[in-house]
């Protein structure tokens, strides 16, 4: 007992020692990545700026508006305007002697570093939280505490440290920001502060359209709690009560199973849902206040939720819509572009919903890995971000397969990526279909890691209930 | 009774689960590989270099691929006039330069002034030589990425000149290129001839009407070589630079506003004269070879070589290695390749696959020229700075049989040579877009003879094919020690056993990044200009950094003891996984560089094993297996395998060492920009220390 304490402090005070120096080192790189001299023109490469989050964009927009004309003239910005009030100050001013854009940068090096905090808090309640579910199980007590992983400075160093991330950052991506303001949302609904969820939730979808799926995981962290819900403890009692009891109490216990329901907090959700119309119209007044000689709402939603959603911009990414869409008849384009919009609200997001509505936190990664498959616009910077989402459950995904398969597939896929647009552009020796092969794999490989994460979990609950069965049988 | 029952259910269970564990056909046909690994591995490697050694059998004839060209379908309007305005030129070059020893930019005033004469629009050129710094970064950056020097001196620059003629059929969009390499100081006799070919077919094309592309005359000043006034030329066509540079004040003359385009480029030609012919007839060596293995459209070496062959009576040539034509093994594998066709031929006479040992000889010395040239990623003339802008562009190199100071043959030489340019240029003429039609990916085994893309692929998937199911193999066959050898069950992360040894790799792959980078520090040190002494400093600082990085990380060393050490089933899955990775990515970059690579890596990665238990056992199979994995690692080395190669080829070592030697080789891949270069450092190297790590693991 004495011993097992002395390793806890030992543990304790040793690795958030690392963890800092880890976190310093990360910020250090990025640094002498952004004020390197020798400058690669990440901000041009299509894996890294979309249209939709490219800073240059971004600062067209500025000077468009700064020329007292509609920053969504010209087609070259599709971002918010409120990010535009906020960052695009920024564009326009240079440190002496430098480059532009270079405070931009620190502000997205700022937001890499807060979203990796509070990832590291959301983590350390995850693990608590799995640590008291474990607890109960008392065979496998002492060597389950020793095996625990701290998941929280995990998933916040796979975050900082994941070079999807560093390229975002340095790359003059707005992704950072996005990023931001999902794990802010999912930081609100796991320590249970309603407004700051609500906030991160709006500003989420505000800055890009496909956050919006993020209010049913939020809604289930608000009105269950935490992954692995506490009525496993009330069950567990039930049973312990049962032992004591004769064969008639045995059999209506058994009859009050499967009735009962977890208990959901609807005075919470409607709480939240009070504070996302708060958010909202807050929002919506500002973005009204900043377009009101350029078309107000009606054309910003034209131009940052249209052109999500018609798929305008055929440039090339490394999603699948671009190609298929540019070789796509006129006539069927509107069919098709339903197709592809519904194919994300219908292929994912119910069944998901339905078997991982008691895992809200790993729900949120699903969706955030499946919409980062299927959006118009992907980059690195989403993958980034699922990335360490996953990483917050690496306790319990121990038994994912294939793991070294896919970790492969995303390391060959992403190094092909700029070879095969060199190929293409540069070269003159391939074409589009190179590009768009590749981006076809890179699909498939998410696809698979999506899927054997899912499985994973699934087998992992299923392992769970079967030791709570068997206890109970003890 | 419960126990009784519980075995119950559990057979009800493995019953009823039995069925839908049926794994699917491909699933089953991928355990059956990965079971078999080590047959299927020997049978695939074996078939890779089968493969390899068939390639000479298997280049097919080159055929005309876009209809347009239609090389030869009309007669020469050359006329003997137009040759004696090219040897007037000649003449009065030779004669000025005998009467003249300055350095002034006279002669290049004397051309312009003929160009003018012909109607052309002249324009000239001021460039500085650049040095080959090297400068890690060049590698990620697009064409566009000179840096004008600051100290520039007014004693060390060329001046290029060229001439346009406008196409009467034309809209000033699209322009055919000729380039005459001359160096105006030290300029041989064979080279004027080169201007007075051009200067004939330039008399010729300022009077035609059938021209639909504007016609670029370019004389590259080669007094500094004749690849960097091209590159500087061209990067002035397409990329203006708006900063004035200093060049503008070494002279009265103003060179910065009268520069002159012509629209997109079509083709270039470059024409160079040189020594006698060892043949009877004159003869044209063609090369083709871009940066990092680029080839022009095969279509422009098709329609040079019909017109040369077949119109002009040329006897044309392309690079091989000559060492190989005396190989015995070769010919012994001609003599085989060659019965074996005979015997095909007798048994059906529709197989009629078989080549005489001979044509087998100079196809494969031909083909090793061609995959060395293309591996190296250097450009094998002023052609490969076209490439970089997708301009399809070859250098022809004509040899006359005659000396140079005969009237009669030279003029015969300028009306064949002339009419040679004349006709590709008929042909070139004739497109409405760029070369799209035939191959790009391709190499030759004679001037008439390829092997595309789609044939000499599969040498390389056959070679690469065993990595994938010998890494699966290995992966499965480490879990499961390590399943056995873990005393608690519940600690064990079933799927997640790889990152010690992924991180290991990954260290050491950060490791021959670093090394990659270090010769650009190490051509910052002041004092130190010897080759064999850089080469000692980047060899002692690597060394010193691997074992800095052995000490600090222990699991990563591997003479730690067995705690830290990873399991070296893994360490190698994870290793051949990366080595696969690196092919295959190496394979679309450069493909000749990554045959090569694999024809080196794939043995070494699939016979490494520890030492210690072979050593242990004493039995000969072990034994023989340890020794292959030593040998197979000291051939892998860079600097062996460059000493090897360098013996093999039959050049000797030119007075450095052999550290020197290699260095002044790296320099050159890094000063072209090849991506070799990079693969060398950044897959090789960390998978052969990598190797070394699994031979001495303490397993």
């Amino acid at each position: 007992m004495k011993e097992e304490k002395k390793d806890d402090g030992v543990m304790a005070e040793e690795k958030p020692y690392m963890f800092w120096i880890w976190t310093l080192a990360s910020t250090i790189f990025r640094l002498f990545l952004i004020f390197s001299p020798a400058n690669i023109n990440l901000s041009s490469r299509p894996e890294v700026s979309t249209p939709h989050t490219s800073l240059r964009r971004l600062a067209e927009g500025y000077w468009l508006k700064q020329s007292s004309l509609s920053p969504y003239a010209g087609s070259m910005y599709h971002g918010s305007p409120l990010l535009l009030s906020i960052l695009g100050p920024l564009t326009v001013q240079r440190i002496e002697g430098q480059s532009s854009h270079h405070l931009c940068s620190l502000v997205f090096v700022i937001a890499d570093l807060l979203s990796a905090l509070l990832l590291r808090a959301i983590g350390q309640k995850l693990q608590k939280s799995y640590r008291m579910n474990l607890r109960p199980l008392g065979v496998l007590r002492s060597s389950q505490d020793r095996g625990i992983l701290p998941c929280g400075d995990i998933a916040a160093l796979v975050y900082l440290w994941n070079p999807f991330t560093i390229l975002s950052c340095v790359g003059l991506s707005t992704s950072p920001i996005e990023n931001l303001a999902v794990i802010v949302s999912l930081y609100g609904a796991v320590t249970r502060r309603v407004p700051l969820a609500a906030f991160g939730l709006i500003m989420a979808t505000h800055l890009s359209l496909y956050s919006a799926p993020l209010v049913f995981p939020l809604i289930f962290l608000l009105g269950y709690g935490l992954d692995a819900p506490p009525i496993k403890k009330f069950l567990q009692t039930r049973h312990g009560g049962v032992e004591t009891g004769s064969t008639s109490d045995v059999s209506k216990q058994e009859k009050l199973t499967p009735t009962t329901q977890l208990p959901f907090s609807w005075r919470t959700v409607l709480h939240f849902v009070f504070w996302v119309l708060v958010w909202s119209s807050y929002v919506l007044v500002l973005c009204s206040l900043s377009l009101k000689q350029y078309g107000g709402l009606e054309e910003m939603f034209k131009r940052t939720y249209g052109f999500i959603l018609r798929i305008e911009d055929l440039s090339p990414n490394i999603g699948v819509f671009w190609y298929f869409f540019a070789e796509a008849f006129e006539f069927s384009r509107n069919y098709l572009l339903i197709i592809f919009n519904l194919y994300i609200l219908l292929t994912s997001i119910p069944s998901l919903m339905f078997r991982l509505k008691h895992r809200p936190c790993f729900l949120a990664f699903a969706y955030l890995a499946f919409t980062s498959i299927l959006k118009s616009y992907p980059s690195v910077g989403d993958a980034a971000l699922y990335l360490s989402l996953w990483a917050l459950f690496v306790n319990e995904l121990t038994d994912m397969e294939y793991s070294f398969f896919i970790f492969c597939g995303y390391i060959g896929f992403s190094l092909l990526s700029p070879v095969m647009h060199n190929f293409w552009i540069w070269r003159g020796t391939g074409n589009a279909n190179f590009y768009f092969g590749n981006a076809m794999g890179y699909a498939c490989f998410q696809f698979m890691f999506v899927e054997k994460s899912v499985n994973a979990m699934l087998n992992h609950d299923q392992a769970l209930k079967k030791a709570t069965a068997e206890m109970t049988k003890n | 009774m419960a126990a009784v029952n519980r075995d119950n259910e559990e057979e009800v269970k493995t019953d009823d689960g039995s069925p839908k564990i049926k794994p699917r056909p491909i699933v089953r046909l991928g355990i059956f590989l990965i079971a078999h690994s080590p047959v299927f591995s020997v049978v695939f490697s074996a078939a890779g270099v089968l493969a390899l050694l068939l390639l000479p059998l298997l280049a097919k004839n080159t055929y005309i691929s876009e209809n347009a060209l239609m090389p030869g379908s009309a007669r020469s309007m050359l006329s003997n006039r137009d040759v004696s305005d090219g040897s007037k030129l000649v003449k009065d070059i030779k004669n000025f330069r005998l009467n003249h020893e300055g350095q002034g930019v006279e002669v290049q005033k004397l051309i312009g002034k003929y160009m003018s004469d012909m109607g052309a629009e002249v324009s000239y050129q001021k460039f500085h030589p650049e040095g080959n710094q090297f400068h890690p970064l060049h590698f990620f950056s697009g064409p566009d990425s000179y840096t004008l020097l600051e100290n520039v001196s007014c004693a060390s620059y060329g001046v290029n000149v060229a001439g346009i003629i406008r196409a009467p059929r034309g809209d000033g969009k699209e322009s055919i290129v000729l380039v005459t390499p001359y160096d105006f100081i030290n300029g041989g006799d064979y080279e004027d001839l080169s201007l007075g070919i051009v200067s004939s077919l330039f008399s010729l094309l300022s009077r035609v009407t059938w021209l639909s592309k504007d016609i670029i005359w370019l004389v590259a000043d080669s007094r500094y070589g004749d690849y960097r006034p091209v590159a500087a030329w061209l990067t002035e066509y397409h990329s203006p630079s708006f900063k004035v540079s200093d060049l503008l004040k070494c002279d009265e003359q103003n060179t910065a506003d009268n520069f002159r385009r012509a629209g997109t480029m079509a083709a270039a030609l470059v024409l160079k004269v040189d020594g006698r012919s060892e043949k009877f007839e004159d003869t044209l060596s063609i090369y083709a070879e871009a940066s990092n293995g680029q080839m022009p459209n095969l279509d422009l070496i098709n329609v040079v070589n019909y017109l040369a062959v077949h119109r002009q009576g040329f006897y044309v040539k392309v690079e091989k290695v000559v060492s190989l034509l005396s190989s015995s093994w070769l010919k012994i594998f001609g003599e085989i390749f060659e019965a074996v066709g005979k015997l095909a031929h007798m048994l059906n006479p529709d197989w009629n696959f078989g080549i005489p040992a001979a044509d087998y000889l100079e196809g494969s010395a031909t083909l090793a020229s061609s995959l060395y040239s293309q591996a190296l990623g250097i450009p094998t003339g002023p052609h490969g700075a076209f490439r970089d802008y997708q301009v399809d562009a070859i250098t022809l190199k004509v040899s006359p049989r005659f000396p140079p100071d005969s009237k009669t043959r030279q003029h015969d030489f300028f009306l064949r040579g002339a009419r040679l340019l004349e006709g590709t240029i008929r042909s070139v003429n004739n497109l409405l877009e760029k070369f799209h039609q035939s191959f790009f990916l391709y190499m030759l085994t004679s001037p008439s003879k390829f092997i595309s893309v789609g044939v000499y692929m599969i040498a390389f998937a056959l070679l690469v094919a065993p990595l994938p199911m010998v890494a699966a193999s290995l992966y499965i066959d480490g879990c499961k020690s390590l399943t056995n050898s873990t005393h608690n069950p519940t600690e064990n992360f079933k799927s997640w056993k790889w990152l010690d040894a992924a991180k290991q790799v990954f260290t050491l792959h950060l490791l021959g990044f670093i090394v990659t980078l270090l010769p650009y520090f190490i051509c910052q040190v002041p004092g130190q200009h010897s080759p064999t002494n850089r080469s000692i400093m980047w060899g002692t600082t690597s060394s010193s950094l691997l074992l800095i990085t052995f000490v600090t990380m222990p699991g990563c060393s591997p003479f730690s003891s067995r705690l830290h050490g990873t399991n070296w089933a893994i360490l190698k899955s994870v290793t051949i996984s990366a080595a696969f990775i690196g092919l295959c990515l190496m394979s679309i970059i450069n493909f000749a560089t990554a045959e090569i690579g694999a024809l080196l890596l794939v043995p070494t990665c699939l016979m490494a094993q520890p030492i210690k238990p072979a050593l242990r056992s004493r039995r000969l199979k072990s034994l023989l297996g340890a020794f292959c994995s030593i040998v197979l690692l000291t051939i892998g080395f860079p600097v062996m395998f460059f000493a090897i190669s360098k013996g093999l080829l039959g050049e000797g070592l030119v007075g450095l060492s052999l550290g020197g030697e290699f260095w002044t080789w790296l320099e050159s891949l890094w000063a072209w920009k090849s991506a070799t270069y990079l693969y060398i450092g950044m897959v090789h190297l960390p998978c052969w220390l990598l190797c070394l790590c699994i031979l001495f693991h303490p397993s």
